[in-house]
């Protein structure tokens, strides 16, 4: 190969790599693992594997590429670690390798393209798709498609249930608003409102900012934020996601606030990260790192800042899935949990393996289908051997797979973010 | 390799559950220790019969055969030393029984160890060895290595709860040993195959002995200025009759580089600290308890803490738990070593330890179980540096000589396996290695399953019988 | 092969004059089934058993250790027995570190003797096996005779760490070591125990010791039937309390129990003697631990409604608890003619256990009944009278229960009997699966086949 461009952003030194010292204690933690109880697709595996091609002495091969693509990225594997391994890092890099030195057959070219290079980046091209999504689901089309089986026959009957139900109105609309706190005033955050959520996911953006002007903040949601970019960076799109990164810190420098707070794990992990997407030496570094500093999950914000609005009662059985880069990416487990505990009715029951990853994982539900389905299948056993009505989780990537387990597997039970059931404990209150 | 082998073993398991590439294989060298060992091909049987038919196919074409679980050991016991194939049981994971009644479970090798806790803690019950690797090492692995953990104090190592065995030994033939109640008459053949390190045959299926959960558990964290304090405390519990279920020790260097990490709430400016686990009826529990607080404070303790809950108690076990990794951070690589003293020459074994890591020039932490006199020194080094890991093996070995001298012995709970089996002459005699073989002779007469452990190989008396039929034989690069 | 007569001679060489014996009267003592060897050997050392089993190997001799000779009619009686050693010579602590809860013991140590050293430390070894005023270590391991304690303590497996034995090969050998925690090399010393000597010449045994515990006291109760017996039995089996031993007994074995302690001569706790199925529960601890179990206990027999419900004073607990300790012993003496099963029970379940036990058929015959700690039960059962007929049923009456219990994934043998019914029934019962294996292992220890030949499983 002709001579490389350097990967842009953080690079593994030797170190990264010789920690791992192969004892194995993430493999069952692992969710390719548990499914296929191969080595290489084990965290321990691929560590070796990444450290071989790092050092030249295997190429990326097809094979390499496949054992990399098949992590979620979950990062379950970084709470297991006793020696503490930088996994997260590790696989991001590999990819951002892989996305340079490897030429992938034309047709998945093409769409990542068109994921990472063509949409994402464009919050008006969001904006279009998500009409025409949304045109499918309500024209009666899906309807038609689900009813006649002709999904089935396709193989996408699953697929279309991971879709994103598209909402009325979009969350864009709210960019640039400042929402007053009730009653007196205790923190000014910034709201991160996210790419696909701004589509999807506009009735939790509003909750969240329920929620927090509930408990005393005043909620900026500054105009001119973008896409976090944890997909491209996920997926080794490393440009796409620096620039998504420079136009963030803009967009956020302007702003006066305390905390920058996201309901979305898989962004707030990227933005705490931030960081890692540029050099120490490269300008951005340090109002990256500044950013990151500020960035916390809404669950993680709003037990530090205490409840001070008392939630009503929501009686019901609630059981909690642990949104993997809340957990693993940003090691907070206890928040969510303990904002649940604190909603009146509430009987919280702990989830069996809530700590392994439901499949979402990004498009891992769509690039990786039938793994991120048998995940999923696990998944809703566990959930619906608790008998919980509601299943609770931190991030709208979460969210979908969840929803969508749910009515796979027909277990009947509502799948919420914390942040939504909270907001109901409160809409009780006025009610 | 044998290019025919590899055909039939694929026609025989379907070629999703065989491996012969290169950089498949490169991936199943290496387990938890610092040991390394390539087979040729690694393949994955379902069930019983699998594994049968896999034996006899490599011993048609002669070639050896290794047993593997997860691949967490820390002495090389599942590497494929002699090439040839390995048996991978990460697929054989099915608990077929369970007997709540008569507190047996049946399960297959590949069963991961806290998942038998996890199928019967709703009924009170849990599985009683505790290999800091629980959340992944697989009953098979323990049953190969006798595996224990922080509990085994009070609660004996996996031997003590292996109720009967299901093996197929190397000929393919598949044989039950033990029985699933009670004790029948006869040799203990369960004793002789727990722990035989996958030399004497392949475990296919385990009955295994559930225990019924303590009623109350209290764990303290004494914290110490000197070192000293700290072992003499250990000891003098012993004497006063004070049984805990674990006590465990991390001396002043490591508890800093744990605490740096993990913030279990370890004082940075402290010696050594023990934890120490009582259970039992809360009555017994409690007095145990004082009674231990109170022989801390005789031997100069700083503070005694006792956890309120149980998210204290998991903070301090964290603390415990990930000590290795948290000195890992310090270098890029360590070595964990295991080896046991009587706990009476504790501070002896330590002063030792120290010395010998000053002769060698490492700084040597100290993380182990107290209790029963298991030591885990921890060496760290860099790979990258041959003189410097040749040093740590060095310091290794010097340090197990020091157990031996003091009464104690090779290995706690690591397992001897490729790690340890040319130190095994620092014990045994010539007559106990004959007998030994005799033993070995009887199940495994042509070395072809898992050679090149526990033996010393300098000896001549555990030569690697790998017999390769054909020009495609290659050897592990 | 040497003549009888320069036999003695030659082993005085060996091991000197002192140390053997080959008087007819002094033979017959360590006779087996009326068989007595021909010269006993009494040595004093590890060097001195190898020279012998040395000896023994090159001339074929079979050869048997032994201690207090209490348990010498354990198994079949041997095929060929030519010499006896005599261990109780060897009768040494070795090494005996308090601090560390680790004693390395001779063989031929009476382990009364050693109860006595290791109580002057207030510890002790959890090793309550029958014959107790006699019984040697090296005896106690070998016969892998069952411990009252086994339901707190484990098996003798449980807690010997280690041992040196000499090999058929007459080497001297050793497994384990001195400390708690060793995964070195094959657990040899565990296939020692219950091997009644045909694997080998144990000379040194290392434990694993315990503290003495503050307190003892035990509790008794009768219930009506089998049932609810075994229920109130699950019952504490479940409530998580700590027992070291927990027994069933029926009427017919409690009967003998009183009859044992009479001769020891106290007085006998009343519920004891009380007709019915009875449930007695040991335990160990503080004043504090034995007044709450004890309450337990009380509400636990409530609750089953009990008919008797008695909580025995500190005397009265050893009292009871030594009696039951001494079963086997006084069973066997107990009447002539007596057979003692011992049977390894596929899990207790009221409805079965009732069926296996069931010898009323072809005619009945009378039995008493104890159910041990870990599903182990003794069945002690006497021929109406030694006649023929009486003799036929008795066997056709064992041998039913035998297959019995084999069908359920069970196992059963013989322990003791008296020679006639031995010569008619296989007393280690059925042959397991893993018999060959056994053999192998047999085969691997004493390749010449000197040690107690005939006397183990399968003619071993």
């Amino acid at each position: 190969m002709a001579a490389q461009q350097p990967i842009p952003g953080t690079n593994p030194v030797y170190e990264d790599f010789s920690r791992c010292v192969h004892c194995g204690l993430c493999l069952n933690h692992c969710p390719t693992y548990r499914l296929w109880q191969l080595e290489a697709d084990s965290p321990r595996g691929r560590i070796r594997q990444m450290m071989l091609v790092n050092q030249g002495e295997l190429p990326v091969s097809e094979g390499f590429v496949d054992h990399i693509d098949k992590c979620l990225d979950c990062r379950s594997c970084e709470t297991a670690c006793p020696s503490a391994v930088n996994y997260g890092m590790l696989v991001e890099h590999a990819r951002a390798r892989i996305e340079r030195d490897f030429k992938r057959p034309l047709f998945s070219r093409l769409a990542r393209n068109a994921l990472y290079r063509r949409l994402l980046p464009y919050p008006e091209r969001i904006a279009i798709v998500a009409k025409l999504l949304r045109f499918y689901q309500r024209s009666g089309l899906q309807a038609s498609a689900r009813s006649t089986g002709i999904l089935k026959l396709l193989g996408l009957r699953e697929r279309d249930l991971l879709l994103p139900p598209v909402d009325r109105r979009f969350f864009f609309d709210q960019l640039g608003k400042t929402f007053p706190a009730q009653g007196a005033r205790r923190a000014r955050v910034a709201f991160f409102a996210g790419c696909v959520a701004n589509v999807a996911f506009a009735a939790l953006n509003k909750a969240t900012i329920r929620v927090l002007t509930a408990n005393g903040c005043e909620v900026a949601v500054p105009d001119g934020q973008f896409c976090c970019g944890a997909l491209p960076a996920h997926a080794g799109v490393r440009d796409v996601a620096r620039d998504m990164a420079r136009r963030n810190i803009a967009a956020f420098a302007a702003a006066n606030f305390d905390s920058l707070v996201t309901n979305a794990a898989g962004c707030g992990s990227t933005l705490k990260e931030y960081d890692h997407l540029f050099t120490a030496d490269e300008p951005e570094f340090a109002a990256a790192a500044a950013l990151a500093k500020k960035t916390r999950d809404v669950t993680e914000f709003l037990l530090a800042l205490g409840l001070s609005a008392p939630p009503k009662s929501v009686p019901a059985r609630v059981t909690y899935q642990d949104s993997c880069h809340l957990l693993h990416g940003q090691k907070i487990r206890e928040a969510p949990r303990q904002l649940l505990r604190a909603i009146p009715g509430v009987e919280f029951v702990e989830l069996p393996f809530a700590d392994i990853c439901c499949g979402s994982a990004g498009v891992y539900n769509v690039t990786e289908t039938k793994a991120s389905l048998d995940l999923l299948a696990e998944k809703m056993a566990f959930a619906q051997a608790t008998n919980a009505q509601i299943i609770a989780t931190a991030n709208p990537g979460c969210l979908l797979q969840l929803r969508a387990g749910a009515e796979i597997h027909k277990t009947g039970q509502e799948v919420l973010h914390v942040i939504e059931l909270l907001d109901r404990a409160y809409s009780n209150s006025s009610a | 390799m044998d290019i025919a082998l590899i055909r039939e073993l694929k026609t025989l398991l379907g070629p999703e559950n065989v491996l012969s590439q290169k950089e498949d294989l490169l991936l199943y060298e290496f387990d938890g220790s610092v040991e390394k060992g390539r087979p040729e091909v690694v393949v994955f049987p379902h069930g019983t019969e699998d594994v049968s038919r896999i034996v006899k196919l490599a011993a048609k074409h002669q070639v050896p055969v290794v047993g593997r679980g997860a691949g967490t050991g820390l002495s090389g016991g599942a590497l494929a030393r002699g090439g040839g194939v390995m048996i991978v049981f990460a697929r054989m994971n099915r608990i077929l029984e369970l007997d709540l009644l008569n507190r047996r479970a049946v399960v297959q090798p590949g069963v991961v160890n806290l998942d038998i806790t996890r199928a019967v803690e709703h009924a009170g019950l849990y599985f009683a060895p505790d290999p800091s690797s629980q959340k992944s090492c697989t009953i098979g692995g323990n049953v190969a290595e006798n595996s224990g953990g922080p509990h085994t104090l009070a609660y004996g190592l996996t031997t003590n709860h292996v109720a009967a065995l299901e093996l197929v030994l190397p000929d393919g033939e598949i044989v039950r040993v033990g029985s699933h109640h009670g004790d029948a008459p006869g040799y203990d053949l369960c004793g002789l195959f727990v722990g035989s390190e996958g030399t004497l045959a392949l475990v296919t299926e385990i009955t295994v002995k559930l225990s019924l959960k303590a009623g109350s558990v209290m764990t303290l964290l004494a914290i110490f200025d000197v070192v000293g304090d700290a072992s003499r405390t250990v000891v003098e519990m012993t004497a006063y009759g004070i049984t805990p279920v674990a006590c465990e020790m991390l001396d002043g260097w490591t508890l800093r580089a744990v605490e740096d990490f993990i913030h279990a709430g370890f004082p940075r400016d402290s010696a050594a600290v023990l934890l120490i686990e009582v259970e039992g009826l809360r009555e017994a529990s409690e007095s145990q308890a004082a009674a231990i607080r109170e022989i801390c404070h005789a031997n100069d303790a700083r503070e005694v803490r006792t956890a309120r809950d149980e998210r204290e108690r998991e903070l301090l076990w964290k603390g415990r738990r990930n000590a290795f990794g948290a000195l890992g951070r310090l270098a890029p690589s360590n070595y964990v070593l295991d080896g046991v003293i009587p706990r009476s020459k504790l501070p002896e074994a330590l002063e030792q330890i120290h010395a010998i890591g000053k002769k060698f020039g490492f700084q040597i932490g100290n993380i182990f179980h107290a209790g029963d006199g298991n030591l885990h020194p921890i060496v760290l080094y860099d790979p990258r540096d041959t003189e410097q890991f040749k040093r740590a093996i060095a310091a290794a070995r010097e340090i197990i000589r020091m157990c031996i001298s003091l009464g104690g012995s090779l290995t706690g709970e690591h397992g001897v396996g490729m790690e340890k089996n040319e130190l095994m002459l620092l014990v045994f005699s010539d007559a106990d290695f004959d007998l030994m073989r005799r033993i070995h002779d009887a199940f495994n007469p042509d070395s072809s399953l898992n050679p090149g452990k526990i033996f010393p190989l300098s000896k001549g008396c555990g030569e690697i019988h790998v017999r390769k039929s054909g020009p495609a034989a290659a050897s592990p690069s | 092969m040497t003549s009888a007569i320069s036999l003695p001679i030659r082993l005085e060489q060996l091991v000197g004059s002192d140390r053997v014996v080959a008087s007819e009267s002094a033979v017959k003592a360590f006779a087996i089934a009326g068989r007595a060897p021909m010269a006993v050997l009494k040595p004093r050392s590890a060097e001195e058993i190898a020279e012998i089993v040395s000896f023994a190997a090159v001339e074929k001799l079979a050869l048997l250790a032994c201690g207090s000779r209490s348990k010498l009619e354990l198994g079949m009686p041997p095929r060929h027995y030519d010499l006896a050693v005599d261990m109780t010579a060897l009768r040494g602590i070795a090494h005996y570190d308090p601090g560390d809860l680790t004693v390395s013991v001779d063989a031929g140590m009476p382990l009364n003797e050693l109860a006595k050293k290791l109580a002057a430390q207030k510890q002790f070894l959890p090793l309550a096996v029958p014959c107790s005023a006699t019984s040697t270590a090296g005896g106690a391991i070998a016969s892998g005779i069952d411990s009252t304690l086994r339901q707190q303590y484990g098996t003798a497996r449980d807690f010997l760490i280690g041992a040196e034995f000499v090999d058929g090969t007459g080497k001297q050998c050793k497994s384990g070591g001195r400390v708690v925690k060793n995964v070195t090399g094959y657990d040899l010393h565990k296939l020692l125990v219950g091997s009644l000597g045909t694997l080998g010449v144990i000379s040194r045994l290392n434990f694993r010791t315990f503290p003495l515990p503050e307190l003892c006291g035990a509790h008794l109760a009768v219930l009506p039937t089998l049932e609810t017996a075994l229920n109130f039995h699950a019952s504490l089996l479940n409530s998580g309390l700590p027992f070291s031993n927990l027994e069933l007994f029926d009427s017919g074995f409690s009967a003998l129990l009183s009859s044992h302690l009479k001769t020891i001569g106290e007085d006998i706790p009343e519920s004891v003697r009380a007709t019915g199925w009875h449930v007695f529960a040991s335990f160990e601890g503080s004043e504090a631990v034995l007044q709450r179990i004890t309450r337990e206990l009380q509400k636990l027999a409530d609750r089953a409604q009990a008919e008797r419900s008695e909580t025995l004073d500190l005397q009265h607990s050893h009292f009871v608890n030594e009696g039951l300790r001494e079963a086997f012993d006084w069973l066997r003496r107990a009447a002539p003619g007596l057979s003692i099963l011992r049977i390894a029970l596929p899990g207790v379940k009221s409805v079965d256990l009732k069926q296996i036990l069931d010898l009323s058929e072809p005619s009945p015959l009378r039995a008493s009944f104890l159910l041990r700690a870990c599903n182990v039960a003794y069945l002690a059962v006497l021929a109406a009278n030694d006649n023929a007929q009486s003799i036929a049923i008795l066997e056709r009456g064992i041998s039913a229960l035998f297959s019995r219990v084999e069908t359920r994934n069970g196992s059963a043998a013989l322990l003791d009997a008296p020679p006639w019914l031995k010569e008619r029934i296989n007393v280690w019962g059925r042959q397991r699966p893993d018999f060959p294996l056994m053999q192998r292992v047999k085969q691997a220890f004493d390749p010449q086949n000197i040690f107690s030949p005939g006397r183990f499983v399968g003619g071993i």
